[in-house]
């Protein structure tokens, strides 16, 4: 199960967290750093997209500036989570038509909705694109 | 929803901020601008939107809001989506459990969850998958189970239903009252839908592993689902994923089956072989592309994993081996990380490790590796590979290793060595060599409890305290001595140090200034144990009594409250009139009760933090079969090699991992009853009563040997409590069917016996020949009983009446004893006051014609009375061929010290053998263990 998701810069900076779990405010910001330091740190090239992280694994990989890190538990399969990370840009590329980190900061609440027709309760719900698009779209017309 | 003007500008105003504090001003005034639009009663919907939205981005940048709750559940309870969504979204993040407004957001939800539109029915399903309270789980389970069963319901419902539900599953198990619904979910795994079974899929893993009995048609939905997908190519192309289709999914079944034990039915096993090997004949070729391959192998990755726990074909396994093996030397940094992982995994099932161990060189080399995640891999993988044969290899690696590796692996690394070395020492130079190594190595990086840990192991085994006690003043008296080194040779010198003290160069006098030239530069812990290891030399040597309480007086003045405390203690006990006080508070210390191992829970705390089970832990075989055995409890087929293996086990010469030996003896009621009271004319009788006897002192062995059914035993006592494996093989040339294994405790005796949980439903109905089933039962013993319980096995052979065996079952009041160590005088002055009460005493003189035949027939006899759990105490008997012992006898009433005498005389053909104990019935009940012992030799 995905304990939670998070998108971070190279500084940094959380652009969105989603929570799967009952974490204090205080825990939630610890662990964002946490989180960052240990990605960030990480050889990009010569090393694995899997790290151990307290009890946990992360998951992340990286798109220009902008991490993206799913933590998982230790028994999850990395691979499919890792490539639920690309799923997940690959709908928000499209939906946003070349997404780029402002984006993710100034829709933030729609950052939100595409998460929900995609990951749902820590467990992926939907992995066909085209379904999650037209969705996406059916919903952005509504009022 | 389009864009909202007035927060776009405000998001790019606090960008433009340059400093925290501008931005802190811009955030305030914010603040109250939005507090007084909410007090205006004309406030529309879009503006109470937006202002709530300005709310929620000022909370994600770590500011704290504590308003807009009331207009958060007016939002949601708007009729525009838009104003709907928002409003959920700002519940999700602003609320938290106790918040007052929840019980209205529960009220919409109510509502929602019914309406008529399809979208805000998921809007609401949404909502109750990210808050997931528990009066939300109590309330709107039935409502979301509904939906998810409702034909009418579209796809997009059904999933998140089903995603809803097991949030609220794992979340508040006990208000879901998922048992009257769980029925009804397994056949969804068979919609036509993709999105829809992937979440069923997920539901379906969490309820497996509570309901596997309700669940069970699930594995074959899976398996069937998974064909269709694999097979026969029944998909859509919505759901090919670069090339792969539809991997999440097929990876959801694929683990779905791991929480299912193997199937019966030939074809179905059949159809599960193909699978597996349709999956890896396609990963034959590595793609091209980065996301096809990753697709492709975290199918692979999954596939090899179900085969690991399958275990039906061992061309597949050498063949998933030998991929593995690729894979461990990939250039792919994440297929070398995986590659390892699934390795251990193999490592903790396969029988022969010959497969794997063929690439140890590669999987040290691993442990330098660039990437720590990789390198921490290959040491679970080293971890769970390791026996007997490659421990001595593999402990010295990581040793190697432990210098150079990472900070973060170093504790891992301690406490694996730790273990290892524990568990496969089959010499003691070696375990106390690389503990105290260990130690010095790593002694910064890793907890208290590894050098506990050895404390305890030397303290229980006396054939290490001379060796461990030359090393440690060693250990002393090297230039360098790291602290967790040093505290493990003072306390082992306190106990011990008086078995080297004739030796050259470690008289007391020795000893005690290797201590005092480590002393000063030690940290205060270890300070405070080296002053009780003074104390302790104030006792063992007498002639150094001054210099020690020099030591002692030297600290009396210490600042520190613990190091002034037991100096000053010390020092007034070592000048105290009077010789008894001393010697009775620095008694040599009893060897610590078994249990398990700290450094093992340590370990396994690691790994239990996952939402669903694990399918395998990090470890040998043996832990993953106890394990399978304690879960799934398996009938598995090589339970009669389990038998054979647990007796011949690599246990250590040490029995450093040992558990409590249990220690047989049988009812005083004699040989007569012990037999099989089956049929009488059985020839073999007298063989019965043979194996019967042994199972008095040994723990694991044959009970019955018949023409039909062979019975094995294998017990494990922890007083007052035991569990009793019975093996049951069938030695028939035909299947027996109608197969029952019960046990039942004599009428009116104080002892319970029942199957072990979860063992019920496991007994298999039919046995096929040469098969095994296998039963664990729990046995507790509230009080001393006399009449020992039966074992009743059932079973049809074709044609014949049902069978019914009934035999007794070697569980006696004296298997439920430890022994215990204690002085020679101390057992002379308890044989003596237990003797003069003169009831609880039993004595056979009983011929032992094999003592003049059979030149190890005392050493024999010492393994008799050591198996039945008595310690034997050295030296204590002025005739060098008699034996004493002591033992404890625990049940839950209370404890009954026990001591024996044995008194051999192979001049005579004669033994006389003398039990003395608190309770009367124990003495008589071991006695008459001893008695059939003897006779069945």
């Amino acid at each position: 199960m995905i304990r939670f998701i998070f998108v971070q810069n190279r500084q940094g900076k959380t652009r969105l967290e989603k929570w799967f779990g009952s974490y204090s405010d205080q825990e939630k910001q610890k662990l964002k750093a946490e989180v960052h330091r240990t990605v960030a740190s990480r050889d990009q090239k010569h090393q694995s997209n899997f790290v151990e992280f307290h009890n946990n694994r992360i998951v992340y990989r990286r798109y220009a500036g902008l991490f993206f890190c799913f933590c998982i538990d230790t028994n999850d399969n990395e691979l499919a989570y890792l490539e639920a990370i690309h799923l997940f840009v690959e709908v928000l590329d499209a939906y946003h038509g070349n997404v780029c980190e402002l984006d993710l900061v100034f829709n933030f609440y729609l950052v939100y909705a595409v998460l929900d027709e995609i990951i749902l309760a820590g467990e992926i719900q939907e992995t066909s694109r085209s379904v999650i698009l037209s969705r996406l779209e059916h919903l952005n017309n509504l009022e | 929803m389009p864009p909202m003007k007035g927060l776009t500008v405000f998001i790019a105003d606090l960008r433009k901020c340059r400093s925290h504090e501008d931005e802190e001003k811009r955030v305030n005034k914010e603040l109250a601008n939005i507090r007084t639009k909410f007090k205006e009663p004309s406030i529309n919907g879009y503006n109470r939107k937006k202002y709530v939205c300005k709310l929620l981005y000022m909370s994600l940048l770590g500011y704290d809001v504590n308003f807009g709750h009331r207009e958060a559940v007016e939002l949601v309870d708007s009729t525009k989506y838009s104003e709907k969504q928002v409003g959920y979204l700002a519940v999700s993040l602003l609320m938290d459990d106790e918040s007052e407004y929840l019980r209205s957001v529960v009220r919409a939800l109510r509502r929602d969850i019914h309406d008529g539109s399809e979208w805000i029915v998921c809007l609401a399903l949404n909502a109750i998958s990210n808050i997931g309270s528990r009066e939300m789980a109590e309330v709107l389970t039935s409502d979301i189970v509904v939906q998810l069963l409702s034909p009418a319901a579209s796809m997009f419902i059904k999933k998140k239903a089903a995603l809803c539900l097991l949030r609220l599953l794992r979340r508040f198990p006990e208000s879901v009252k998922a048992h009257q619904w769980v029925g009804r979910i397994a056949p969804y795994l068979g919609h036509r839908d993709i999105g829809v079974t992937q979440s069923v899929a997920s539901l379906m893993t969490a309820l497996a592993q509570q309901y596997p009995e309700e669940t069970r048609k699930a594995a074959s939905f899976a398996m069937r689902r998974l064909k269709s997908l694999v097979i026969d190519n029944e998909y859509t192309l919505d759901y090919v994923y670069y090339k792969v289709p539809a991997p999440w999914l097929q990876i959801k079944l694929l683990r779905l089956l791991q929480y299912y034990p193997a199937p019966e039915s030939s074809e179905a096993r059949a159809t599960l072989l193909s699978i597996l090997r349709h999956i890896i004949d396609l990963s034959q070729d590595v793609p091209r592309e980065l996301q096809q391959m990753n697709a492709q192998y975290s199918i692979l990755f999954e596939a090899i994993n179900l085969g690991i726990h399958l275990d039906i074909d061992q061309g597949l396994m050498q063949e998933c081996a030998v991929l593995l093996g690729r894979f461990i030397t990939s250039r792919e940094t994440n297929v070398r990380y995986l590659g390892l992982e699934t390795m251990a995994h193999l490592a903790a099932y396969i029988d022969r490790l010959d497969s794997i161990k063929a690439y140890q060189g590669v999987i040290v080399q691993s442990l330098r590796d660039r990437d720590i995640s990789v390198r921490r891999r290959a040491l679970d993988l080293l971890y769970s590979m390791c026996d007997v044969g490659s421990a001595k290899a593999i402990v010295s690696e990581l040793l190697r290793h432990m210098a150079m590796a990472d900070v973060a692996l170093r504790e891992e690394m301690a406490l694996k060595v730790a273990i290892l070395t524990e568990k496969f020492a089959t010499e003691y130079g070696w375990y106390v060599d690389v503990m105290m190594r260990l130690v010095s190595l790593a002694g910064d990086h890793m907890g208290d409890e590894v050098w506990h840990r050895i404390v305890q192991v030397i303290l229980g085994n006396e054939e290490l305290q001379v060796y461990a006690c030359k090393i440690s003043l060693q250990t002393l008296k090297a230039p360098v001595c790291h602290e967790s080194a040093f505290k493990v040779s003072a306390y082992v010198l306190g106990e011990f140090g008086h078995l080297i003290a004739n030796a050259a160069d470690s008289a007391p006098i020795d000893q005690l200034k290797a201590l005092q030239s480590k002393m000063t530069s030690t940290s205060q812990s270890a300070r405070a144990v080296a002053l009780t290891t003074v104390g302790k030399f104030i006792n063992l040597f007498p002639e150094i009594k001054t210099l020690c309480l020099r030591v002692l007086d030297r600290y009396r003045g210490a600042l520190d409250a613990e190091l002034q405390q037991r100096a000053c203690e010390y020092y007034a006990l070592g000048t105290l009139e009077g010789e008894e006080l001393l010697p009775t508070v620095f008694e040599e210390m009893p060897p610590f009760p078994e249990r398990q191992s700290a450094l093992m829970s340590r370990l396994l705390k690691r790994e239990a933090d996952t939402e669903d089970q694990r399918t395998w832990v990090y470890g040998g075989r043996e832990m993953n079969r106890e394990r399978r055995g304690v879960t799934s409890g398996a009938a598995s087929n090589d339970s009669r090699e389990a038998v054979a293996e647990s007796s011949a086990m690599p246990v250590p010469a040490t029995g450093l991992n040992d558990a409590s030996p249990g220690s047989p003896a049988a009812s005083k009621k004699g040989a007569q009853e012990a037999l099989p009271v089956e049929p009488p004319t059985d020839p073999s009788v007298a063989k019965s009563m043979r194996n019967y006897a042994r199972l008095l002192w040994e723990n694991d062995g044959i009970l019955f040997d018949g023409e039909e059914i062979q019975v094995g035993i294998v017990a494990q006592y922890k007083p007052p409590s035991g569990r009793l494996g019975v093996f049951l093989g069938n030695r028939a040339t035909a299947p027996l069917y109608n197969i029952s294994i019960t046990a039942r405790a004599a009428d009116g005796s104080q002892l319970t016996i029942q199957p072990a949980a979860g063992q019920e439903a496991e007994q298999p109905e039919t046995l096929m020949p040469l098969a095994q089933a296998r039963m664990f039962f729990d046995i507790q013993c509230q009080q001393v009983f006399t009449a020992a319980p039966t074992l009743h096995i059932g079973y049809t052979v074709a044609g014949c009446a049902p069978t019914v065996s009934e035999l007794q079952l070697p569980v006696t009041v004296g298997h439920f004893m430890d022994p215990v160590t204690i002085s020679v005088a101390d057992f002379f002055a308890r044989w003596k006051q237990l003797g003069d009460s003169g009831i609880a005493e039993s004595q056979h003189v009983l011929p032992s014609a094999f003592l003049t035949k059979d030149a190890a027939g005392l050493e024999w006899l010492r393994s008799v009375i050591g198996g039945m759990g008595f310690a034997l105490i050295h030296g204590a008997d002025p005739e060098p061929n008699n034996i004493v012992g002591v033992g404890i006898a625990t049940t839950q009433a209370g404890r009954f010290g026990c001591l024996v005498r044995v008194e051999p005389k192979p001049t005579h053909g004669l033994t006389r053998v003398t039990i003395r104990a608190t309770n009367v019935e124990v003495a008589q009940s071991i006695g008459g263990n001893v008695k059939m012992v003897f006779e069945s030799r």
